[in-house]
Parts: structure tokens; C-alpha cells; sequence
């Protein structure tokens, strides 16, 4: 694949050499004459200078080819143009912004970014996978159908306990999809399966139905 | 009118002292305070420090409530952004935006937006005033 | 066999790289020819090198024939200038980027004693100078540089 990376600043040059190493060829847009020459000198030319915002730099980069951008510049304002011309004006298949402030991933997504990367936001999901406060931590996402899947801990008090699953008010969109035991194989819950303190349940939930599941599983 | 002007530069100054002259009601968001020593001491309307690109400066601006909006900073992605929001997000129904660079005006041209870009104006100006002497 | 250094030190190269682009470079060709005769006859080789600078809107690997085929002529003409001086010729055409990035790449590889090319000095649009190639071969060039600038009145390109 050809990949250009707008911004040579540390994710960008970490990302290029990554992507090099991955056998696929790679430009970095950079408009720091100095950081040009220093990507240049440290990993071969892959570095061109000059504003990746600018259609015509993004010609002589040869955009029209490339089969994916990413905007990694410390601007968002910046990174929304990268994407937006490289969509419009190349047609570039794939455009991927970094979002520098986790305010504006909502924004981006309302203009038509389709895929953006904030660190802040990232942080925060492992932050919630690694100390897991929350009962329910969110897994993944999946936009297009509005689902995601979730993971929801059985807490000591839970008034779920001891009660078969088909027994708890569990949401009609709502699939359980795996329960995983302390010192257990996963296994797929069955409408008789008995809820145990520190059960953890995988979900599969369409729409709005987060809290419902949360209070059948949990309690107030 | 209900007016927003993002960027209180010599342009955004000037046109904020204009429409306000003729009895809008204008309200002037830059990021430096400084930048309102541009307005003239009979300007009557709002001044506001904060980000153009960000919504909830453009809430306290009562962009919700606004009939227009220019985006006029220095730069053209900023604005691009700004006008963007401003169209997109919070639907005011008529925005204007500089863009300097002429391609990339071109370009949000086609994506709907109502782009000036002083470059070719200015240009097509002074090549009509060659022509007329 | 005596070492490299010292058959340098004596001005004995025994692999030259001759990079060449078509333009300004009659009197570096000439300049390979005489310095390959000052090493015992059959011992010098010249490695004559073509790059073709590929425009990043395309891939490294496109295949631009016009190009190909000014690269093809240059170094024929190349071969029939070098044919007098009775060393071993070997001609090269690589595709990269930079073209001054390809020849130090090429000079380590075939471990090239010296480097030897002709370069014209351009006045225009305010970029006066010479390439950006000799440049990065002057500050990259892991052997001795030698640049051959035609006589004024001969230079091309100007």
C-alpha cells in the first residue's frame, strides 16, 4: 500500500518507520525543514517538505495513488483539511486524523472523518479495561449498526445471584454472548445458567439498552 | 441581523464595525484579547475571547441563535473548521469563510460552503483596474 | 595487491563511479578515461550510472519510457566515448527518488573508489547553484569527490 502520513512530529515518524517495516511504502509531509532532514537522515528519503494541507503539495505527493492518508499533525483544524481534500479533491480511499483535542472526535465524525484516533480517548478505554471501577466497560464499537459489545461484572451484592438468567429482566436486543468464570473456560450462557457472584458476562447490545442490562446484571 | 464574526483581524474588525454601524447585532470571538483594539470605541456590539473552532465557544456566542457567521482568522484550515461547525452542527443559515489558498477554496466549494478567497479576488481587481486605464 | 588506501593516496582508483544525467558531462567522461589509465591496464573499472528521478505521483518501480530510453541512449554514447580507454565498462540505470541518495547507495554497494561527475552551475529563478544531487554526493560520498564543471561556454542548461 501507499500511505502518506501528514505531520512528521513523534507519531508520525514512529508510524512511518512502523509501516516501512511492514514492507509498505510511505511519505511523510512535513512543513519543519529541520525535522524533514532529520526523518531523512534517520530513515531514507521518505520525507517531503511542505503544507500537507495544501492541494498542491498533495499532488506532487502523488495523493491521487495513495490508498490511505493520516493526518497526525497537532492541528485538528489542520488534520480535517488533510482529510477532507485528500477525500474530495484525490479520492483517496481511506483517511485516518489524529484528534489532539478528544472534544472534537464528535465533530470530525459529524463532518464526514469517518476514522479518527484521540490519545485522550484512548487512554481512557484501557484506564477503564485496566481498573475496571465501572461494572460495565465498553469492549467495542461497532458505529454503522449502532451495536457494541460490552462486558458486565457480577458484583457481590447483586441481587442476580442465584437467579437463572431467564429469570432476570435481561433487554430483548440484548445478546449474552459468552460467562466467564473465575478459574473457568468461557462458556455460553443458557436461559438456566444460575448467576454467581463475580460472573463476568460478554454482550452484545443494539441501541440504548446499556443500562437496562446493567441494572438486570448489577442492581440499582 | 444576528451576527457571529470569528477572527477580529483588520478584516474582521472593519466588517464587525460596518455591520454594526448599520444596526446588527454583532458579536466578535478572537483567541487573543488584544485583537479587539482593532474595533473602533463607537463599536456597541459583544466581544468574546475564545476558539472558534471549538463548540462551546460558539455556543457562548449564541451561535444557536445566530443568523450569520464569518470566519475571518489568519488561518485557512481554522476557518474552514469554524464555518464547518458553524454550518453543519449548529445550521445557521448563511456562512460565509476566507480561504486564501484559491485550490483549497475550490475544493470546499464543491463541499457547499461559501468560500471567498482574497487571493483571486484581489487579484481579478487589480488586473481590472489595468485594464480600465 | 597494494591496499585501497594507498592505491588512492597514488591517485589510483580501481572502481570510478561515473554518474551521469546526459547533460555536462563530456569532460568528467573524458577525465575517468585518462585517470583509469594510471592504474595497470585491465585492473580499473568504471561503473557508468544512470538515475532516473521518479516523480512521487507514480511508483518507484513505473516503468517511464521515455525516460528509460534517454537513460539508454545516454549511456551508449557513454560506452562509445569510453571505448578508447581499454578498462572494463559496466553501465548501470537505477529508478529512485533522490538522485543523489541512489549514487552514495550505489558507491557503497560497488565500493567505489571515487566518484567522478560533471556538473553544470545553473543560474536561474534565483536558485543559482549546482544540483541538489552533488550536493548530497559532496556531503554523503563515503570515497574522494571529484566534480568536472565544463568550460563556461560549453555548459548546457544554463
Amino acid at each position: 500500500m501507499y500511505i502518506i502520513i501528514v505531520g512528521g512530529g513523534k507519531i508520525g515518524y514512529s508510524l512511518c518507520k512502523a509501516l516501512l517495516d511492514e514492507g509498505h511504502e510511505v511519505l511523510i509531509i512535513e512543513t519543519d525543514p529541520g525535522k524533514c532532514e532529520h526523518i531523512n537522515e534517520e530513515i531514507g528519503t521518505v520525507c517531503m517538505r511542505g503544507d500537507g494541507t495544501e492541494t498542491a503539495t498533495l499532488a506532487d505527493a502523488g495523493t491521487t495513488r495513495a490508498d490511505m492518508i493520516v493526518a497526525s499533525t497537532n492541528e485538528d483544524e489542520d488534520n480535517l483539511v488533510v482529510c477532507q481534500v485528500a477525500r474530495h479533491k484525490f479520492s483517496v480511499p481511506r483517511t485516518i486524523a489524529l484528534v489532539n483535542n478528544p472534544k472534537n472526535e464528535a465533530i470530525f465524525k459529524k463532518l464526514g472523518i469517518d476514522c479518527t484516533v484521540s490519545a485522550t480517548n484512548l487512554i481512557l478505554e484501557h484506564i477503564q479495561q485496566e481498573v475496571p471501577t465501572h461494572a460495565l466497560i465498553h469492549l467495542l464499537k461497532m458505529d454503522q449498526q449502532g451495536m457494541q459489545v460490552v462486558e458486565v461484572k457480577v458484583p457481590q451484592h447483586s441481587p442476580a445471584i442465584g437467579k437463572r438468567i431467564d429469570e432476570l429482566p435481561i433487554p430483548p436486543t440484548t445478546l449474552l454472548s459468552a460467562l466467564i468464570r473465575q478459574d473457568a473456560q468461557p462458556l455460553l450462557p443458557k436461559p438456566d445458567t444460575v448467576v454467581g457472584a463475580g460472573d463476568r458476562f460478554i454482550a452484545v447490545i443494539i441501541g440504548e439498552m446499556e443500562e437496562q442490562l446493567r441494572a438486570a446484571l448489577v442492581g440499582a | 441581523m444576528n451576527i457571529i464574526i470569528v477572527g477580529c483581524g483588520r478584516v474582521g474588525a472593519q466588517l464587525a464595525a460596518l455591520m454594526d454601524a448599520e444596526g446588527h447585532k454583532v458579536t466578535v470571538l478572537d483567541v487573543t484579547a488584544n485583537s479587539f483594539r482593532r474595533l473602533p470605541s463607537t463599536f456597541s456590539g459583544t466581544v468574546m475571547v475564545g476558539d472558534g473552532t471549538d463548540e462551546g465557544s460558539l455556543r457562548k456566542a449564541g451561535i444557536e441563535k445566530a443568523d450569520a457567521m464569518v470566519a475571518v482568522t489568519e488561518g485557512d484550515n481554522r476557518n474552514v473548521m469554524s464555518a464547518q461547525i458553524a454550518k453543519h452542527i449548529f445550521k445557521v443559515p448563511r456562512v460565509l469563510c476566507r480561504i486564501y489558498d484559491p485550490l483549497r477554496k475550490d475544493i470546499y466549494d464543491t463541499l457547499g460552503l461559501e468560500a471567498v478567497s482574497p487571493t483571486t479576488v484581489f487579484a481579478q481587481l487589480l488586473k481590472s483596474r489595468l485594464e480600465a486605464t | 595487491m597494494s591496499s585501497a588506501v594507498a592505491r588512492v593516496d597514488k591517485g589510483e582508483y580501481e572502481t570510478i563511479l561515473l554518474p551521469v544525467s546526459g547533460e555536462n558531462d563530456g569532460p568528467a567522461i573524458q577525465l575517468a578515461c585518462n585517470l583509469s589509465k594510471l592504474v595497470k591496464k585491465g585492473k580499473c573499472k568504471i561503473l557508468v550510472l544512470y538515475v532516473i528521478q521518479v516523480q512521487r505521483s507514480l511508483p518507484l518501480d513505473a516503468s517511464i519510457d521515455p525516460e528509460i530510453q534517454k537513460a539508454e541512449r545516454t549511456l551508449s554514447q557513454v560506452e562509445d566515448t569510453l571505448v578508447e580507454c581499454n578498462c572494463e565498462i559496466d553501465t548501470d540505470i537505477l529508478q529512485a527518488r533522490e538522485v543523489g541518495v541512489a549514487i552514495i547507495d550505489e558507491a557503497v554497494e560497488k565500493k567505489a573508489d571515487l566518484i567522478l561527475m560533471g556538473a553544470g552551475y545553473k543560474k536561474r529563478f534565483g536558485t543559482s547553484g549546482v544540483a541538489p544531487s552533488v550536493l548530497t554526493v559532496l556531503r554523503d560520498a563515503p570515497c574522494p569527490v571529484v566534480i568536472v564543471r565544463p568550460a563556461l561556454q560549453d555548459q548546457e542548461g544554463k
